[in-house]
């Protein structure tokens, strides 16, 4: 199965239970705010116009952190999450300024950091077949835990049930190529801090477009400079001592 | 060998004060953390140690592919007096680089991961074999130099019998990864601004860096001469001069064409802080060197010839701190401006490269190869003979750069702005669906039946949940077995209702037990 999260706003009441139970699994550093992305808070419920958004990593289908990292610290598994692992990094920090959701956090605070954000509770839920912390802990239902097409196939059927009620966009289903966290909003997303100006392509063939080259470039280039190095050299020989031109 | 202190100079302290910085800033970073020593945040993860330290080091480091291919593979001998100096400052260039690399990283001794955990998708994980291969590429051609300074000949035949495959591993290398740092930045689509982002960045970087390179071997050349007291290959610096003009002609060109192909001319033209930068960039840094090099008389002179070096290498500079910095700015929203430890570190780096420089010069035969003074170079590219079809060349480039900024102001339609914002939406009260009334499970002393009804807690002016939720009752529902309602909470008492029910809040709990308790009978 491949695993989902449909987080519908107008359900969102903002009691940051979500948050809460992420930290309580993960065994996060409770007394950190709820209503910011850090090292130390995966899950935030933050307050704009008196929308309660949810944030946490997007999980995408095809994730740029997961191709920005030169170790594969960051992969995506075949259930759908996004997970990391602390022992492989480096530190370059080139998912941060991959993801186009700005999800990875770092902790800046210490002298041998690793890089953090929601795993979608991946080796105490996730793999064990039972549903994430934040979604089991949510009293309204506005975050929900599914199967990823059972899950849009209800955000749609919300969305045609009380077409007044949303605005007609399920965030995550095509941006940055489809993600596994899906939202539901009566705002338009742009205004609630959602980056607006997301290509509908999955990020990483950006860079594969360019990556896929180098082969070739490398095996034409090689041919290429030895050529033209004998050119070059055979004239200025030809010119020094013609006889040898027979 | 006699070594002497050298008399302590101006420029000894100044070295001093610069490394006591430094010294004190990398202690500080690898203690207390990135945070407490820079000014790198969550929102603005790299700062100028990639922005300067990486991107300008290793560009700048690209005369050494440039001119080795010059000397070795086109066979221009005349430029072998510079092909040593060259490839050292290359070489000392990416030692530095990785130095850097090693106060940015967090976990720097992690960094012969990349060897063996491979991620072909990676542009980093190419940047890092090629910068890692082409350290070594560039130590191996400037290790005869070392040799013949200690008279090992056998040495000297072997590694002459490899020169042209290793010259040609470097440039195949040089080409890639100068090109990658470039698309290092394409995966950022959505970030960086549509001043600088392009699909065509790896080509833009790879060109620049050309321009780059050579303007720092005519920077570096002419110091050198000042400081060693060597006579300066005006001559050969003359031509370069002309291949970075024409260099950064194609250069333009193809960025202007770009920006036009992308529909980003209009944010030349929009003020914002971004198109100042831009400007500058494009103006100061690649128009105005590219100008002077085209004129023969200007670049004849050597004071002007160095002017022009540093204005492209001011260009070249601006570039990459605009693509790292000023053009991720706007997304972060932040303003990023480096520590004074993230600047001590950089420029101790830069100082060490000069000392060691200074100090190869001075014990390796770097300037050795100088036999071949004499010989006049061969004009690189023919047409710059009369100067009549460079300047051609030039008013075509401008020409073009005029009509793209003509072209730009016509169609300009500034569309930056951020969306204005609406006037904040309260959550209407209708909107809200309260849960059900909860009944509390009833105690055994208990006066009466406890039943919570959200309509009459909650304010419906200003409906909020956080005031009693999660801090004060859980929302986490007991676990119920499946296909069962969940169960009614419990351990709720007195001390949780209380914390209202206090008589200022709401009334006292302890004055009025129907208030709440419901008895039935």
């Amino acid at each position: 199965m491949k695993a989902a999260i449909l987080t519908d706003l107008t359900k969102c009441v903002g009691c940051e239970a979500c948050a809460l139970a992420c930290k309580e699994i993960n065994e996060l550093d409770r007394t950190s705010a709820n209503n910011l992305l850090t090292a130390y808070t995966w899950s935030a419920v933050e307050n704009r116009k008196g929308v309660n958004i949810r944030r946490q990593c997007m999980h995408c289908e095809e994730p740029a952190c997961a191709s920005a990292c030169p170790v594969t610290a960051l992969t995506k598994t075949p259930e759908g999450a996004v997970i990391y692992d602390g022992h492989k990094c480096m530190g370059c920090r080139y998912c941060m300024i991959a993801c186009p959701f700005g999800i990875p956090k770092y902790q800046w605070d210490k002298a041998i950091p690793v890089i953090q954000k929601c795993i979608f509770c991946y080796e105490k839920a996730l793999q064990k077949g039972e549903q994430p912390a934040c979604t089991r802990a949510c009293p309204t239902g506005a975050t929900i835990f599914g199967e990823r097409s059972a899950l849009i196939a209800e955000a749609q059927r919300r969305m045609a049930a009380q077409p007044q009620a949303y605005v007609q966009h399920l965030y995550g289903l095509r941006e940055a190529g489809g993600t596994s966290v899906f939202y539901l909003s009566a705002v338009p997303f742009a205004d609630l801090g959602f980056p607006a100006n997301m290509i509908e392509d999955p990020y990483p063939r950006l860079t594969w477009k360019v990556l896929n080259k180098i082969p070739s470039i490398v095996t034409t280039g090689a041919a290429f400079l030895a050529g033209l190095w004998w050119i070059v050299n055979r004239r200025i020989k030809l010119q020094e001592s013609p006889e040898e031109r027979s | 060998m006699k070594f002497r202190l050298p008399k302590p100079t101006f420029w000894t302290f100044v070295l001093a004060a610069i490394w006591a910085a430094g010294l004190f800033s990398t202690l500080y970073r690898f203690y207390y953390g990135l945070g407490a020593a820079t000014h790198l945040s969550d929102r603005f993860p790299w700062g100028i140690w990639i922005g300067f330290d990486i991107l300008i080091g290793v560009g700048l480091a690209a005369g050494g592919f440039a001119i080795a291919a010059t000397v070795y593979i086109f066979n221009l001998k005349a430029y072998k007096p510079i092909a040593r100096s060259t490839i050292l400052t290359a070489f000392l260039g990416y030692v530095l680089v990785i130095t850097a690399l090693m106060f940015d990283l967090g976990k720097p001794y992690n960094v012969w991961h990349v060897i063996i955990m491979w991620n072909p998708h990676s542009v980093m994980f190419e940047v890092g074999w090629c910068v890692m291969l082409y350290t070594t590429v560039l130590f191996l051609e400037f290790l005869p130099v070392v040799f013949e300074r200690f008279r090992l000949e056998r040495w000297q035949r072997l590694f002459h019998n490899i020169t042209i495959p290793l010259v040609i591993i470097g440039v195949l290398l040089s080409t890639l990864h100068q090109s990658s740092l470039g698309t290092l930045y394409v995966l950022v689509a959505s970030k960086l601004h549509p001043l600088w982002y392009s699909g065509m960045l790896p080509v833009f970087f790879f060109i620049s860096a050309i321009a780059g390179g050579l303007a720092m071997v005519i920077f570096e050349s002419y110091l050198s001469a000042r400081a060693f007291g060597k006579e300066l290959e005006h001559a050969l610096l003359v031509n370069l001069s002309r291949v970075i003009a024409v260099v950064i002609g194609i250069y333009l060109v193809l960025r202007i064409q770009d920006m036009a192909g992308r529909g980003a001319l209009n944010y030349i033209v929009d003020g914002s802080a971004e198109s100042i930068y831009f400007l500058v960039e494009i103006l100061l840094g690649f128009v105005t060197p590219m100008v002077l090099f085209f004129i023969p008389r200007v670049r004849a002179n050597k004071a002007w010839l160095f002017f022009g070096a540093v204005l492209v290498l001011f260009g070249f500079i601006m570039n990459r701190l605009n693509v790292a910095i000023t053009g991720m700015t706007r997304y972060s929203g932040v303003d990023y401006l480096p520590s004074w430890m993230e600047l001590a570190v950089t420029l101790s780096v830069v100082a060490a490269g000069i000392v060691a420089f200074r100090f190869a010069v001075k014990f390796l035969p770097v300037f050795g190869a100088n036999e071949e003074l004499g010989v006049h170079p061969p004009p690189l590219i023919a047409a710059g003979r009369s100067g009549r079809r460079a300047m051609a060349v030039l008013f075509a480039i401008l020409l073009l750069l005029v009509a793209g900024l003509g072209w730009s102001l016509i169609m300009h339609k500034p569309n930056l702005a951020p969306p204005a914002p609406d006037p904040a939406k309260p959550l209407a009260a209708e909107s809200l669906s309260y849960p059900a009334p909860i009944a509390f499970t009833k105690a055994e002393a208990s006066p009466g039946q406890v039943t919570f009804n959200h309509e009459s807690h909650v304010d419906q002016a200003e409906p909020n949940c956080k005031g009693c939720h999660a801090g004060l009752f859980s929302v986490r529902p007991p676990a119920a077995p499946a296909g069962q309602a969940a169960a009614a909470p419990t351990g709720v008492g007195h001390t949780q209702c209380g914390t209202c029910h206090n008589g200022e809040k709401a009334f006292n709990y302890e004055e009025s037990c129907d208030g709440c308790h419901i008895s039935t009978e």
